[in-house]
């Protein structure tokens, strides 16, 4: 028999700071799975890239650097006001928080423009998904990304609601810390992808 | 102010399917996957009676494809692999560190329905005709060749794989966060050790073969044309991406079985674990190797010959951690009072039978050798004596040893130890002599086979038919005991963890007040721990 168990009487109930870093802690290893359903794309594209005599592949179009450059930008920018916004929450100024999540979804929406209008561009150089390996990957990683990228939007988009409904303060502002690990996330990813997609 | 039992309390269907409590839903898990088991045992059954005689009378080899097929794919996806963790691990994670549930119960709930939507998904496949891939999707059959519902179970199949994430993630964070005070990582049994290294293998595995699942849809669906070589794609990209996963995948079936067998050897030798820290990390190493061993699989599939030689090495290389805990269960029998109660019955029959299935396993990853078996019954015969061998013994050892702890009635000993023994001499029968089989030749995935090779088939088949007998023993008796069977107290086994120290079956919230822990696990005498402590 053990007698592990002594009497003692400690309450169930955590204190929120002890929830809130569970949830944070769940929300990493979230992003670390997913980072791998990311990585499995990237090996793809690393495969084939390393099969191929001549890159791009024979037929298919150089990609634009410019304008995935100007989106990379947007999107860093997206994060940075994310950040802002959670700093002037802890210090109570509920009102600029809000416009700076607002500005947050405001330059996200300008991101998903953008790659739409790279989409727009390649597609009429004559990339399709369905032409090969290389279109395929092409899009398959774009499209993943641009996927992420609305299911942060429609997040931003409620939180900015609640924000403005005074649903969160200095007391209340896990969801906005969670999502804004979700969004950094993308754009980690979305860097990542500009620099073996668009420029290597 | 005993509260009432989770079973007890409260009352109802709907109770049951919005339950968050992690009790709860490990019996709903139980049901689910019990019933994929003997779903797939069926189709089991129907490949025994084709491959009782030589020529391919029974069903067509279309037929036959599906049937092995679905075998596959209901007996891994939604049997093995979610099998001991989401029941035993469900019921006893939260309970053997003190916790009151899981870190997040919602998302624990949500695992389930997941799973159920995706299980049902490819249950509907299956009625629409089958697949006819393997479990192993290769391209470009399934891409391009196969009439199947491929797009339809992948589909399924793909969603399952989340469940698995969510309970991963779930577990990892529960230990990290719940553990009761004073209970230290060296201060964990090693069931939860087991736990988070087959966890960290769900999270970090599980989203590759999802991918690699979507892209087969979407290049069967869509057109695209990463691995259809009439596209300019690369068959064998597909094969790395599916055994990246599915090798690691072996390891989710077996390490939380290796988790069991350390708490049913500890429980009834009545000694600590020999080598507490070697047996706790050797799961670590296993997670962490398997991850490097994918290769193995691809010997013959045009690799280069370097990558050969080092996926040959590492696969030899990952066998160390899984013999340092054979070595380690059999040195804590010794000089133990051993008691030959079920669940050890089990027990040893997985000890045994492990040993076969991972020395059969080096076998396979010597280059020279795997040449000569490979795509044989050798393989087969290997891999079942892991699974089946393995896994399911420990998930049956298991199930019987906390028996009295989820249901609170003690299971009938004499028919179970009846069982236990009927499903080894069954399932010797059945694959010992599929490795012979294997070595003269009888490659897999065929309906007909040469005459010669029929006496070693019936007696395949005979054991099939005497282990499926065994498996419905248990499911008849544990039905009943709870029902009928004696009341049990907290610790019917006199053995030592958390879970031992609530009542059975317990409360709801687990522990009246959180435990504090102030011993190492596996405490079974004072002097004992003196001297391994
Ligand atoms: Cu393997």
């Amino acid at each position: 028999m053990t007698d592990a168990v002594m009497g003692e009487l400690v309450p169930y109930r955590s204190p929120r700071a002890h929830a809130d870093r569970t949830s944070r802690l769940g929300m990493v290893i979230f992003l670390a799975s997913w980072a791998m359903l990311f990585a499995a794309l990237f090996f793809v594209y690393g495969m084939i890239r390393a099969r191929a005599d001549v890159w791009p592949p024979a037929g298919a179009p150089r990609l634009p650097i410019a304008l995935p450059a100007l989106a990379t930008v947007v999107l860093a920018s997206s994060s940075a006001a994310l950040v802002r916004s959670l700093a002037l929450l802890e210090r109570g100024r509920v009102r600029s928080a809000s416009l700076a999540l607002g500005a947050a979804l405001v330059l996200g929406t300008v991101f998903l423009v953008v790659q739409t209008t790279v989409w727009r561009s390649v597609h009429a150089a004559g990339l399709e998904p369905a032409t090969g390996p290389y279109g395929s990957a092409f899009y398959s990683l774009t499209g993943l990304h641009a996927a992420h990228v609305v299911v942060g939007l429609v997040a931003l988009a409620a939180l900015v609601i609640g924000a403005l409904r005074g649903s969160y303060g200095p007391a209340r502002l896990l969801p906005i810390r969670l999502w804004a690990m979700y969004w950094h996330f993308v754009g980690v990813v979305w860097l990542l992808l500009y620099v073996t997609v668009y420029l290597v | 102010m005993s509260a009432e039992s989770y079973l007890a309390s409260p009352r109802g269907v709907r109770s049951w399917l919005l339950t968050t409590d992690h009790k709860r839903i490990a019996i709903l898990y139980l049901v689910s996957v019990t019933l994929f088991f003997f779903l797939g045992s069926a189709f089991a059954v129907a490949i025994r009676l084709e491959l009782l005689t030589p020529a391919g009378d029974a069903v067509q080899a279309d037929t036959y494809g599906r049937l092995f097929t679905m075998h596959g794919v209901v007996m891994i996806f939604f049997f093995l692999i979610p099998a001991i963790p989401t029941v035993l691990g469900n019921f006893l994670v939260p309970m053997m560190i003190g916790a009151r549930d899981l870190a997040f119960p919602r998302l624990n709930l949500l695992s389930w329905y997941v799973y159920v939507l995706g299980a049902s998904i490819s249950l509907w496949a299956i009625v629409h005709g089958g697949v006819d891939t393997g479990w192993t999707f290769y391209t470009p059959f399934s891409t391009t060749y196969s009439n199947g519902a491929v797009v339809t179970t992948g589909i399924g199949v793909f969603i399952t794989g989340f469940s698995s994430i969510l309970t991963g993630l779930n577990f990892i964070v529960t230990i990290h966060r719940m553990r009761a005070p004073g209970l230290g990582w060296y201060r964990l049994p090693l069931f939860i050790w087991a736990h988070y290294a087959t966890s960290l293998m769900m999270v970090l595995g599980t989203p590759v073969i999802a991918m690699t699942l979507l892209l087969v849809v979407a290049e069967r669906a869509l057109g695209l044309g990463i691995f259809d070589p009439a596209r300019g794609g690369d068959p064998i990209l597909f094969q790395h991406l599916f055994w990246f996963y599915s090798h690691p995948a072996v390891y989710i079936m077996v390490l939380p079985a290796m988790g069991v067998i350390s708490e049913l050897v500890t429980a009834f030798a009545k000694k600590n674990i020999f080598g507490y820290r070697f047996v706790a990390w050797a799961s670590i190493a296993i997670a962490v190797l398997g991850f490097f061993v994918w290769g193995h699989h691809m010997f013959v599939s045009g690799q280069s010959a370097y990558a050969g030689m080092v996926f040959s090495a590492l696969s030899f290389l990952v066998a160390v951690p899984s013999a340092i805990k054979v070595f380690n269960w059999t040195a804590t029998l010794y000089r133990g009072s051993v008691s030959f109660r079920t669940p050890m019955l089990y027990a040893f029959g997985f000890i045994g039978l492990f040993t076969i299935g991972g020395l059969t396993g080096l076998f396979l990853s010597a280059l020279g050798l795997d040449v000569h078996v490979h795509d044989t019954y050798f393989v087969v015969a290997h891999f079942h004596y892991i699974m089946v061998g393995g896994t399911i013994m420990a998930f049956l050892g298991g199930l019987h040893y906390w028996w009295p702890k989820i249901s609170g009635s003690s299971y009938p000993e004499g028919w179970a130890r009846f069982s236990a023994l009927v499903i080894f001499v069954g399932f010797n029968l059945t694959f010992f002599p599929q490795f012979l089989l294997g070595y003269l030749g009888m490659p897999r995935r065929y309906h007909a086979y040469p005459p010669e090779l029929q006496v070693l088939n019936v007696m395949s088949s005979a054991g099939a038919s005497i282990l499926g007998v065994g498996y419905l023993i248990p499911m008849v008796y544990l039905f009943w005991s709870m029902r009928y069977g004696a009341r049990v107290a907290a610790n019917p086994w006199g053995a030592s963890g958390l879970e031992w120290t609530t009542p059975s079956p317990p409360p709801t919230c687990n522990f009246e007040t959180t435990p504090v822990v102030t011993q190492d696990p596996y405490t079974y005498s004072s002097e004992e721990a003196q001297v391994v402590g």
